[in-house]
């Protein structure tokens, strides 16, 4: 911090300002609305909101004027400054060496304002909260590109051969229905307009058509409006899961823009540009959903550091869209590349997990859902109606082929190895994942078991790294390979706890 | 295979353990199962036969279960253990978790001291590292004990250069 006091100091961009105002949209529009379906006429409950909201407009702005008054920055040959604070002045200085990754996006509003929210994180980041995390809102676009290469700007060894690894290609809207948005979707969007609604004094039952179209169809015909209403949902539900797709992924680019730094950009209306330093990348995650891999594609995440707390790395880590599993893969060899030049995880052959591993998956489907349900169904249809006990009887019929067949494939998921610099886990059957992490990258093992796993002698073993999700699991592994594996993985971190065999 | 941490926690542990279960699940569960009964005596005495063994094994049972069974289960698993290049801790009782985290990622050395633990005279050491899954925690030490394998571990850590990511 000393090194230079003659940097100047930077401010925010002034329409910062104009974009805080705009939350006043959302309480403006919704009294609009009420006025309008009242008439014109506006009760006393409009009258104190519209007061509420003044007062708190006043609030806002002032806060949000000393916040643009009060915050500096710059950049100095060896850190980033930031001061803030009205009443409490905070300096921070981060060394620009601990800077992980800068990451710009601009919601609607600041887009139309055409200003952007930097955030560069740091090593702290990772654990809780915003502790390591500097934050600036807002900057001009321009100059929050320019920042984030003066950020970025420290100097890489060798150029990738072929920077591009994957742009937006409309071919892959067709995995946008393969997602679970497209019934859970329907729902939390009836959901939220209910709730609009009824937030304005309307009740859907009584508009007029909701009614009419109830009394035509709704008794007299189940056997046609049943299957029309899960076509309709699931017409309903394609089309948002491809508006949303196109929401996150328009204007996709992945591709290393220098030596040193992984860039995604995409989003239509929020836009997301996420920098990711090679040195923070410590693997890569191959996502194969249940329907998606139904449909043949996957996903991939990036396994880095500094991305932010849970929510925020799911958001920031990922780097491919639903697509097909060959480009996936291809993606996953381009982004490894950078870590590895010789590792791919393509379909390699992955040491399976011990039979004992499928029994406790069935056992665990069996226990866990189809017993509770179908003793409630029976002890309900004991005590109620003799139809419940049939139900039961037709849920166990059902239920038992289904979690075995569940179980067979979460079996089959199961898998490790070591290739090269890599390590690889693949296990899960709802979502399969397969993780390839940089061995160096593994800073402890857990092992955690049970009395009942120890009978069985499996054990789950867990790699902490400083990235993702913090622990990548290998589930039921043969207790007796676990230990040797670990050590094979991360030579000389627990050999010395080992029993020496002779 | 790998070797349980040579080192056990203190003997103490175990009073401390069946204090945290009389605080959190033992206790609670016991005063409402005796409330129950006394109500149901005083105001419904009809209820008794079927309420009685309804309480006596959804709340007595478990909560003397869990005291009698948790703080010697505890004691039975929890170890240490600092290596030379790496430091080692056995924690749970039901699900046994065992931890190996190498010191040269050792960011920062903990000692923690709860209520229940000044009460016994003991001591908890954290010792984080740059991941959550990679935080090792040694409880039920002795206060001295604790202390002093703190500052072993924090020597040790200091050897290693860089930001242990």
């Amino acid at each position: 911090m000393t090194a230079d006091d003659h940097t100047p100091w930077r401010t925010l961009d002034p329409r910062t300002l104009a974009v805080h105002c705009s939350w006043l949209g959302a309480p403006l529009g919704s009294l609009a609305l009420t006025a309008l379906a009242t008439g014109g006429r506006l009760d006393a409950r409009a009258w104190i909101t519209l007061g509420a909201i003044a007062a708190v407009f006043a609030a806002v702005t002032a806060a949000g004027l000393i916040t643009y008054r009060r915050t500096r920055y710059r950049v100095t040959a060896d850190s980033f400054e930031l001061r803030t604070g009205l009443f409490t002045r905070r300096q921070r200085a981060v060394p620009l060496h601990r800077v992980r990754n800068v990451d710009l996006t601009a919601n609607p509003v600041q887009r139309l304002f055409g200003v952007t929210v930097l955030r560069a994180g740091t090593a702290g980041s990772g654990g809780g909260g915003s502790a390591g995390e500097l934050r600036l809102e807002a900057l001009s676009r321009p100059a929050a590109e320019r920042l984030r290469a003066e950020l970025l700007a420290r100097a890489g060894a060798d150029r990738h051969t072929d920077p591009l690894l994957a742009s937006f290609d409309p071919r892959r809207l067709r995995f946008a229905p393969l997602t679970f948005w497209v019934f859970g979707g329907v729902f939390a969007v009836a959901g939220a307009a209910y709730r609009v609604l009824h937030g304005v004094g309307l009740e859907p039952w009584r508009i007029g058509f909701v009614r009419r179209a109830f009394e035509d169809f709704g008794d007299s015909a189940l056997w046609l409006t049943i299957p029309l209403a899960l076509l309709a949902i699931a017409a309903v539900g394609s089309v948002g899961a491809v508006v949303l797709y196109l929401e996150n992924w328009w204007n996709y680019r992945l591709e290393w823009t220098d030596s040193a730094t992984l860039g995604v950009r995409r989003g239509l209306l929020t836009t997301r540009a996420v920098a990711i330093e090679r040195a923070r990348l410590r693997g890569v995650v191959l996502r194969e959903p249940l329907l998606l891999r139904a449909g043949g594609g996957a996903t991939v995440r990036a396994v880095a550091g500094g991305l932010g707390d849970r929510d925020e790395n799911r958001r920031r880590s990922a780097v491919l869209p639903p697509a097909t599993r060959a480009e996936a893969v291809r993606v996953c060899g381009g982004i490894l590349d950078g870590l590895a030049p010789d590792a791919l995880p393509a379909d390699r052959r992955l040491t399976p997990h011990p039979r004992r591993a499928l029994r406790r998956r069935t056992l665990r489907g069996l226990l866990g859902v189809v017993l509770p349900v179908t003793l409630t169904l029976a002890v309900l249809g004991a005590l109620l109606t003799p139809v419940l006990l049939y139900c039961a009887a037709g849920f166990a019929l059902v239920a038992v082929p289904v979690v075995r067949a569940l179980a067979h494939d979460a079996y089959r998921a199961l898998g490790h190895a070591i290739t090269g610099p890599l390590l690889l886990i693949r296990s899960g059957t709802f979502s399969r994942d397969t993780v390839a992490l940089n061995r160096d990258a593994v800073l402890a093992w857990t092992f955690t078991d049970t009395p009942f796993s120890r009978r069985a002698g499996l054990v789950t073993a867990t790699a902490a790294v400083a990235a993702g999700e913090d622990g990548y699991r290998v589930r039921d592994m043969s207790a007796d390979e676990a230990a040797d594996f670990a050590d094979a993985a991360t030579p000389g971190l627990i050999g010395e706890f080992l029993y020496r065999v002779p | 295979m790998l070797r349980p941490p040579r080192h056990r926690v203190d003997p103490r542990a175990r009073r401390w353990w069946t204090l945290q279960a009389l605080l959190t699940f033992s206790g609670p569960a016991l005063l409402a199962a005796a409330a129950l009964l006394v109500l149901s005596a005083l105001l419904f005495a009809g209820a008794l036969p079927w309420l009685a063994p309804l309480v006596l094994a959804v709340l007595v049972v478990p909560a003397l279960g869990y005291l009698w069974t948790m703080p010697r289960w505890r004691y039975r698993v929890h170890a240490w253990e600092v290596g030379e290049q790496a430091v080692y801790a056995a924690a749970g009782w039901y699900w046994r978790t065992r931890r190996i985290a190498p010191l040269s990622r050792v960011q920062t050395v903990d000692t923690v001291r709860g209520p229940l633990q000044q009460l016994c005279g003991l001591a908890t050491v954290t010792v984080t590292t740059a991941s959550t899954a990679g935080d090792v925690k040694i409880a039920g030490l002795r206060a001295a004990d604790a202390e002093a394998l703190a500052d072993r571990i924090g020597a040790a850590a200091q050897l290693v250069r860089g930001d242990a990511t």
